[in-house]
């Protein structure tokens, strides 16, 4: 693979969230606000670049019995790092994002990404790795946060673009997609719309009927 | 004991980690296939859970915050910064160590449940526990109660979508949609649901 | 060595601790008094809109915010003797750490804890605002348990300790975009005016239920509800409903409703 393809293949082909199903928490529970969306963007990919970057460094001395238990210190060091850098210039969106920056250390991407790729791979391309996952998973966040926040509240990073009908406007908002669940359905959406674009990424049915259905009789 | 049994409720239907703090959703989504192996997975989930909490919370006690140091005079230490750190390293080496002893000494269990533990690690479910029971204030006893409760939750949803996803193998489900997507859309369906549920005082 | 070594293995797992907690250390040392000054501008930046010193929407920097802060009337309040104790110091005095500490810790019995707190702290810092030598406000500070978390908020009540002059809520993460609305100022705005108390003096404030109408005998005491939050609105219903109850403020209101506080002389007058 080259280096522009270790990039680039995560962002749409392997895409951590829409095709590997990881790191759903953070996505389901802040893509609410497209701010928030893209400061945990930032720091999800801070912590990937850093905990691969160090992961990768120190991979030849790791003794497997205790990989996974160092590759999470690592990691919940990166995470609280970044945590009290952005209490300290950023408190306001630091308390909105509350436990969810906490959180990045349990997103399977940054386990998983120091697992299969940094673990076995020189420094250099798994840092470009861990930016290609990171926005792969931050364009999703973006797509899904722009939906919500523009259709939700009318507005994109906290700015009117919509005027609300509660403020004497013309928008009525869809509170659902204020609620967590409605990036359920997005995403649903999302996943829907790559695998009718990209065959090759669906799923085969569970199930298949032995013989073709046909119209039960008498009906 | 009221207390106990309340927080034990409200953490199974009420504050369902899954499906109203949509926590370890990874696994949730990906391992929700059949009944057999979500029942083998919400066993573990409730025995992580039911020992890392309450761990986590002596830790946090008697080591991590603001004074808990006093009995050694080093009462005005805080090192609740430490506490994401702490609790994560809790959990893996808790999980880890968990793997060893059945394999150990009970092979037959550890054949059920040994494939999922690691997992766990990883599971959002597990470490928010116990960064909420941090964040709550928890005693002892009540963070019992509410490490076995969320185990319980968790199992109970993913049952359930497992249940649902046996069923649907046999819809009519357009292409692209089958799989990962449908599953996404069904619980986002369950978890609308349940916000209905949210706030209920026992 | 061997990787997979044991003795490899401790010194690895000790190295990569002692690496990690010393850089998390690090950090937390290096970033701990911007974060301190941070939360101090908070404060007082919080504070300072409730004061009605400040014109909404009049841009201090945040040096004169804090010399203005600074001349404020802290006092500290003994909640349940309901009176003004002079032993602490209102400056050091820090309220959330006072709430877990054995010696100021008091429990809430279970039929009283509206806002479920479990403990409170016996002692409260709250603020006099003074304009040319006469009461202007009382700043008290709440909290209570939401959907998600804990509110932190104060209410600012006008000198009949019973009108609200002010509210805000200065910490919370309940539902963004839902339960989060509780800061909305034009949502708080909608506090003003409205009367704590009933005529027998049992606290009646309440969020909702629905669309307040502004003409309605229910306005008196009621502002709107908010969209898709009604837990949190409940929630802030029964903190305010606790904090101004017999168990929270009710008996230091009463008392001075009796006796005047008089300014303290050190205070500023606050007449520019």
């Amino acid at each position: 693979m080259s280096l522009k393809q270790t990039v680039t293949t995560p962002l749409l082909k392997e895409n951590p969230l829409t095709r590997n199903v990881l790191g759903v928490c953070a996505a389901l529970a802040i893509t609410n606000s497209l701010t928030s969306s893209l400061i945990m963007s930032v720091a999800m990919t801070t912590v990937l670049v850093i905990s691969n970057a160090t992961v990768s460094l120190i991979r030849h001395h790791l003794p497997s019995s205790v990989r996974l238990i160092v590759q999470i210190t690592i990691i919940a060091s990166a995470v609280t790092v970044i945590d009290q850098f952005l209490t300290a210039y950023l408190p306001a969106a630091a308390s909105t994002l509350s436990v969810y920056i906490s959180l990045i250390v349990t997103n399977c991407i940054v386990l998983g990404r120091a697992e299969t790729c940094a673990m076995n791979t020189g420094v250099g391309r798994s840092v470009l790795d861990a930016l290609g996952n990171g926005l792969g998973y931050s364009a999703i966040l973006i797509i899904v946060s722009t939906i919500r926040e523009l259709f939700g509240n009318g507005s994109l990073m906290g700015v009117k673009i919509l005027e609300l009908a509660r403020d004497g406007g013309w928008f009525q908002p869809n509170e659902m997609l204020m609620l967590a669940p409605s990036a359920f359905f997005i995403i649903g959406f999302i996943v829907w719309g790559i695998r009718s674009w990209k065959p090759e990424q669906r799923e085969q049915p569970e199930f298949k009927p032995l013989v073709a259905p046909r119209e039960v009789e008498g009906q | 004991m009221n207390g106990f049994i309340e927080i034990f409720f409200r953490s199974v239907f009420i504050e369902n980690l899954a499906l109203a703090y949509f926590l370890g959703m990874c696994t949730f989504l990906a391992v929700s296939k059949q009944i057999k192996t979500t029942l083998g997975l919400g066993v573990a989930v409730i025995v992580v859970e039911g020992i890392s909490v309450p761990l986590n919370n002596v830790i946090y006690n008697l080591l991590l915050r603001q004074g808990a140091l006093d009995w050694m005079g080093l009462g005005h230490l805080d090192f609740s910064f430490l506490g994401l750190l702490s609790q994560i390293a809790v959990i893996a080496a808790m999980i880890q160590i968990l793997e060893m002893v059945l394999n150990k000494f009970v092979p037959a269990l550890y054949n059920t449940l040994g494939i999922y533990l690691p997992l766990l690690t990883v599971n959002c479910a597990i470490l928010g526990a116990s960064l909420f029971m941090v964040q709550r204030d928890y005693t002892f006893v009540e963070s019992v109660a509410y490490g076995l409760g969320v185990g319980v939750g968790w199992a109970l949803a993913i049952v359930a979508l497992a249940g649902l996803r046996e069923k649907m193998r046999y819809s009519d489900i357009p292409e692209g949609l089958q799989g990962l997507g449908i599953t996404f859309i069904t619980t986002g369906l369950i978890s609308l649901a349940f916000i209905g549920l949210a706030g209920i005082q026992l | 060595m061997d990787k997979d070594a044991p003795a490899k293995a401790i010194i690895v797992v000790a190295l990569v601790a002692v690496v990690c907690s010393s850089l998390v250390s690090a950090a937390v040392v290096l970033l701990r008094p911007i974060q301190l000054n941070n939360q101090l501008l908070e404060r007082s930046r919080n504070i300072m809109q409730l004061t009605g010193l400040v014109e909404p929407g009049q841009a201090l920097d945040d040096a004169n915010m804090l010399a203005l802060f600074k001349s404020l009337d802290i006092r500290i309040v003994d909640i349940d003797k309901g009176e003004f104790d002079d032993s602490l110091d209102p400056h050091t005095f820090d309220q959330r750490r006072a709430a877990g500490d054995p010696n100021y810790r008091v429990s809430v019995p279970a039929a009283q804890d509206l806002a479920k707190l479990g403990t409170r702290s016996r002692f409260a810092a709250i603020y006099l605002v003074w304009k040319d030598g006469q009461l202007r406000r009382i700043i008290l500070p709440i909290r209570g348990a939401g959907m998600w978390s804990m509110l932190y908020g104060y209410l600012a009540l006008e000198a009949d300790f019973n009108t609200v002059a002010a509210a805000s809520f200065y910490e919370q993460t309940e539902t963004p975009g839902l339960g989060d609305q509780i800061t909305r100022p034009d949502w708080l705005a909608k506090w003003r005016g409205r009367k704590v108390y009933d005529d027998l003096g049992d606290p009646v404030f309440a969020v909702g239920p629905g669309r307040i109408a502004p003409d309605s005998p229910a306005a008196e005491h009621r502002v709107d509800a908010l969209t898709g939050a009604t837990i949190t609105g409940d929630a802030v219903t029964s903190l305010v409903y606790y904090w101004l109850g017999p168990h929270g403020f009710k008996p230091l209101l009463n008392r001075l409703r009796e006796q005047p506080p008089t300014q303290a002389a050190t205070a500023a007058t606050g007449d520019s």
